[in-house]
């Protein structure tokens, strides 16, 4: 299931598109950041966020094969958790996310590992039931100041460079604060999940996925790679929550235990190509911007609230998944590429089937 | 312990009703393994026919019980057509995505026709009754629960004689556990699916019209009981038609139990605890075959 281009002919286009792509990344908000629109940096800061989910979300998802419907508990937890550590104790955000993370892991742990027994579309629902046990207990917690919510205090002053170091931006520059610091971890997910894709732990993933008794036939333990599988996962969505936390300044239980943070991941791994490493960036590229930029020109005017933006928005998402049901990434992008360099494409064998 | 006997019974009826909102779901997604996130969509489309019906034409949603049952299996089958069939080619994932974007497609689009305002349904036959109690015992039943729930059994072992004891129920039950199997000996796979689909999302837009006397219809109606819906036929165990009736009856009962001793908050928490729980000792649900 590798990106489908022929590792030879293909080797310098790739490296051509890594350096297009790293200075598109690394240049988007600066006009923005001229111009003063600020709304296009969160946008851009809403796509790197939910790419980095959508790659934790895949490891869970698209490498071990289980379907987990109630991610967002650990976005919870991590920007419950970091909240915590900042206010009560002054941690700086780094830390707190370093915290935040750790606390994700142990809690999925001892979550995870009894639900295991379960299988398939049965451990699918038992993590609905813990997203639905979570909700509750968000809204009552004394600790978490239930439905009240926790506020982030932000020191007044300081450089940009010290408001990277701190997830702070008390004026100007939050924008483009928060893009860099969505970009920054964003990058590190990617880094370590194309690490693990490589990795034993990733060969045992998709071994799991693909036969679980096999697999358990030749020595792996399912059970155990199926909560460290959770366990990456709940730590990239435990960073994602710290990092929005920080942004919003504030943690809300209706706000991180939001539907969407269980289905947006899902969505952009699905859409851009389940189980591919760039499978869910492509997703969240392109399915984040059409909604805010649906809700930004139709979710105003005359016909406010009557939800014409979501109308179209579940239209779209219909068309391509009925267009293309294996994702984005699915296309025949490297008989493309080779279309583009004026090269006859080599008539290959069937081309991208559509089981795959 | 009248309170307690009174908290059972009042759960034994609203078990019923959820048993039809789940019943549907039993067919798609617990016999044909296909998922649906607007299966709760359906229920509200159900709903906002039975008001409209109502509030336009005087007709009482017992009345419009028929009907909108027609109209919306063939909205069924035209999902399955134009949308799942292509959508079945892919991953499975393919599907809870495709259904999350129709989920937005009916809510929103009801949401533009109607606004978000809440709506009921008035002066309906068992909105009438509402003051008729049967008494057991000191436990009060009130009448108007009592029908519904009893239309909703009566629908109930319909649909499990025809899936477990005719010719066509055998053939769906073929298709689901194996579909190239099921086209050697002459069933048409896609035709099974599509009556799957045009059945669940009839029997779910029924349950619609019956809930719709008992509570408000409003367009976003659909998610809570869709949650519910997938954690009964989970409970209830895959294939299991009776299964899912018997887990219905238990999410009603927990439901209602926790309601009257804890904060409302925690109703559907117990709920879901509960199946874990259960889960645990039984991780192939209560009935589960597969």
């Amino acid at each position: 299931m590798a990106a489908s281009s022929p590792p030879a002919r293909a080797g310098r286009a790739q490296q051509v598109a890594w350096v297009l792509a790293i200075l598109v990344a690394l240049l988007y908000p600066l006009p923005f950041e001229r111009s003063g629109q600020i709304y296009y940096e969160t946008v851009g800061f809403l796509v790197l966020l939910n790419a980095m989910l959508g790659i934790g979300w895949n490891i869970i998802g698209g490498w071990a094969g289980q379907f987990d419907f109630g991610p967002s508990i650990f976005f919870a937890i991590g920007a419950y958790t970091a909240a915590l550590l900042s206010i009560h104790f002054g941690w700086n955000a780094w830390i707190a996310l370093v915290g935040a993370m750790v606390v994700a892991v142990v809690i999925c742990a001892a979550l995870t590992y009894p639900v295991t027994r379960l299988r398939g579309h049965y451990f699918a629902i038992a993590t609905v039931a813990m997203w639905m046990i979570a909700q509750p207990i968000g809204a009552t917690w004394r600790l978490i100041n239930g439905s009240q919510g926790l506020f982030i205090p932000v020191a007044a002053g300081g450089s940009f460079v010290h408001g990277i170091l701190t997830m702070e931006f008390p004026g100007r520059g939050k924008g483009l604060g928060f893009y860099y610091l969505s970009l920054l971890l964003f990058a590190g997910t990617l880094a370590g999940a194309r690490a693990i894709e490589r990795s034993k732990w990733g060969f045992y993933f998709r071994a799991v996925r693909d036969d679980q008794d096999g697999a358990e036939a030749i020595g792996i333990d399912s059970r155990l790679y199926k909560v460290i599988a959770r366990c990456l996962m709940a730590a990239i969505f435990a960073a994602g929550g710290t990092l929005y936390g920080f942004w919003a300044l504030a943690v809300f239980p209706d706000q991180v235990l939001e539907v969407n943070w269980n289905i947006l991941p899902m969505m952009a791994a699905v859409v851009g190509g389940l189980g591919r490493l760039w499978g869910p960036v492509l997703g969240a590229i392109v399915l984040i911007p059409i909604s805010q930029l649906m809700t930004a020109t139709l979710g105003s005017g005359p016909l406010a609230g009557r939800g014409i933006d979501l109308i179209i928005y579940g239209a779209v998402i219909m068309l391509i998944a009925g267009w293309r049901p294996n994702g984005l990434l699915s296309l025949p992008w490297a008989e493309w590429a080779a279309r583009v360099r004026g090269r006859a494409p080599a008539r290959s064998a069937p081309k991208s089937p559509d089981r795959n | 312990m009248i309170i307690f006997l009174q908290a059972v019974a009042d759960g034994l009826q609203m078990g019923l009703l959820y048993a039809l909102v789940a019943v549907g779901l039993a067919i798609i997604w617990g016999l044909m393994e296909m998922i649906n996130f607007a299966h709760g969509e359906f229920m509200m489309l159900g709903m906002f026919g039975a008001w409209g019906l109502s509030v336009w034409l005087g007709w009482d949603p017992l009345v419009t019980l028929i009907p909108l049952a027609v109209v919306m299996y063939g909205l069924g089958v035209l999902v399955y057509r134009l949308l799942m069939q292509k959508v079945q080619r892919g991953e499975v994932f393919t599907q809870i995505f495709a259904t999350v974007g129709l989920f937005f497609f009916i809510q929103n689009g009801v949401v533009a026709l109607f606004t978000s305002d809440y709506r009921f349904v008035e002066g309906s036959l068992l909105t009438r009754l509402s003051g008729a109690n049967l008494s057991l015992g000191g436990v009060r039943i009130g009448i108007p629960l009592l029908v519904g729930g009893l239309i909703a059994l009566g629908l109930f072992l319909l649909l499990y004689l025809l899936i477990d004891r005719t010719d066509f129920g055998l053939a769906l039950q073929a298709t689901a556990e194996d579909r190239d199997a099921a086209m050697l000996v002459g069933i048409r796979p896609q035709r099974m699916y599509a009556v799957a689909w045009g059945l669940g999302t009839a029997l779910v837009a029924i349950a619609g019209v019956i809930l719709a006397n008992f509570f408000s219809v409003y367009p976003q109606a659909g998610l809570s009981f869709t949650v519910l819906a997938y954690a009964i036929v989970a409970l209830g165990g895959f294939g299991s038609i009776l299964g899912t009736l018997l887990a219905a009856l238990v999410v009603g009962v927990v439901q209602s139990v926790t309601a009257a001793y804890l904060p409302p908050a925690f109703k559907d928490a117990f709920v879901f605890a509960s199946y874990i729980l259960i889960g645990l000792f039984r991780p192939q649900g209560l009935f589960g075959r597969f």
